[in-house]
């Protein structure tokens, strides 16, 4: 009796004080950085306690021929492209995420897919995982950021050196055909999928999470203007550490450019790609405390490990940048804005997820004996 | 523990979020609007998808 009031205490002061600092966000920074944040929560919340997420589902494919993950991937990202594209097309003020095709772009995600199977996280994995006390993204989520930031420095080099060509499938096929080529290419993906898949059936767990993810991320975009990303924010926390270390920033074409400049001189609780990733680290830690508690923080893994898993952070944080966004930013909200590199991110970063899936067995194979 | 690592990445965040604010204070009066559809306050444009027009 005094544990069960005990645990209602204790849940009754959580849900307080995510209130509270919710309703603070709103008064002294703003309504709709705190609308972010509460998406952000959602998203983590709803991916921790769901299990559900981008690296898990390609490993299991990959592995155990079990394509259901990716089925309900396919299924999310058709949800949001359905809601989103007539959205952005009819409204000014809000913008998908198109970035361009290039050799770079796909090499970097090519480079990304085998290091998110390395540290099983990707961008919002490593965030979910860290948030729910995992001590492999823990090491691996500093490495991560301070990547992107150096991904940030580079990539207008990138940009300059090869042709980057954004092509908008909706400007190209119109609203409609945009959105029909999008839903076509997920319903052949899904069902290829299916077919190669050994295991039949949905699992209706993943299913709900990817409708609840699909409708957190339609909220992103109505709310912020623009759709879910992650490896921006990681880069301007590193920037504006930087900033403070004492790094000159109109140094860098990419952190001089207006939009980076204003981001890095205001507060990070009104950069929405920060807002959601502390919101998915939060919603993570809600779901999971209760759950992990008790569990020991540090696994039995040998020095030469935590080196890769650093290396595979940074290789995320910088491949990311160069790929135009990572398996959230590029592949999720890319497919689903109609832009043709979130298709050549998800050929590419598969490809690397093949080989990476190869290399965590050795790696962690050489950790059993 | 993991959940003692939980608390400790929360208040790491705190306390990081919080010399961001001593560094550069949030104006909540320059908020746009709550949403960017239908507002003529949209995209803040800080993304990942970083293209040649930036």
């Amino acid at each position: 009796m005094v544990f069960w009031f005990g645990e209602l205490i204790l849940r009754l002061v959580g849900w307080i004080a995510a209130v509270l600092i919710l309703g603070a966000v709103a008064v002294l920074v703003g309504l709709r950085f705190a609308l972010i944040l509460w998406v952000g929560v959602g998203l983590g919340f709803t991916l921790e306690r769901l299990g559900f997420g981008f690296a898990g589902p390609w490993r299991r494919l990959i592995r155990e021929r079990d394509g259901r993950g990716v089925v309900a991937q396919c299924w999310a990202i058709g949800l949001v492209a359905i809601a989103i594209q007539p959205m952005i097309a009819s409204s000014d003020s809000l913008v998908g995420a198109i970035g361009p095709v290039s050799l770079s772009m796909a090499a970097a995600a090519l480079v990304f897919g085998f290091a998110m199977q390395i540290v099983l996280g990707c961008g919002s994995g490593t965030l979910v995982n860290a948030g729910s006390g995992n001590w492999v993204a823990l090491v691996a989520l500093p490495a991560f950021c301070i990547g992107s930031f150096l991904g940030s420095l580079w990539v207008p080099r990138m940009v300059a050196s090869t042709p980057h060509v954004p092509v908008d499938l909706g400007a190209v096929f119109g609203v409609s055909g945009g959105l029909a080529v999008t839903l076509f290419g997920l319903a052949v993906l899904a069902i290829c999928v299916y077919r190669f898949s050994t295991v039949k059936g949905f699992n209706r767990r993943w299913m709900w999470a990817a409708t609840m993810m699909a409708a957190f991320a339609i909220a992103h975009v109505a709310i912020a203007g623009q759709p879910w990303g992650v490896v921006y924010g990681l880069g301007l926390w590193v920037a504006k550490v930087s900033v403070a270390l004492g790094w000159d920033p109109s140094v860098s074409i990419f952190w001089s450019a207006p939009v980076n400049a204003r981001a890095l001189s205001n507060s990070v609780l009104t950069d929405t790609t920060s807002l959601t990733s502390i919101g998915l680290i939060a919603g993570a830690a809600f779901a999971s405390f209760k759950v992990v508690k008790g569990q020991p923080l540090l696994p039995a893994l040998p020095g030469s490990l935590y080196l890769w898993i650093v290396l595979a952070g940074l290789a995320l944080g910088i491949s990311s940048r160069l790929a135009f966004g990572c398996n959230v930013g590029a592949l999720f909200s890319g497919i689903a804005s109609g832009s043709l590199h979130g298709w050549v991110w998800l050929v590419f970063g598969f490809v690397g997820s093949i080989y990476g899936v190869r290399a965590r067995e050795q790696l962690w194979a050489g950790v059993r004996s | 523990m993991r959940h003692h690592a939980i608390a400790g990445l929360l208040l790491l965040g705190l306390v990081l979020i919080g010399l961001d604010w001593q560094a550069t204070p949030p104006d909540p009066y320059g908020a746009p609007d709550p949403l960017a559809w239908g507002s003529n306050q949209g995209a803040s444009g800080a993304l990942c998808s970083f293209s040649p027009s930036q």
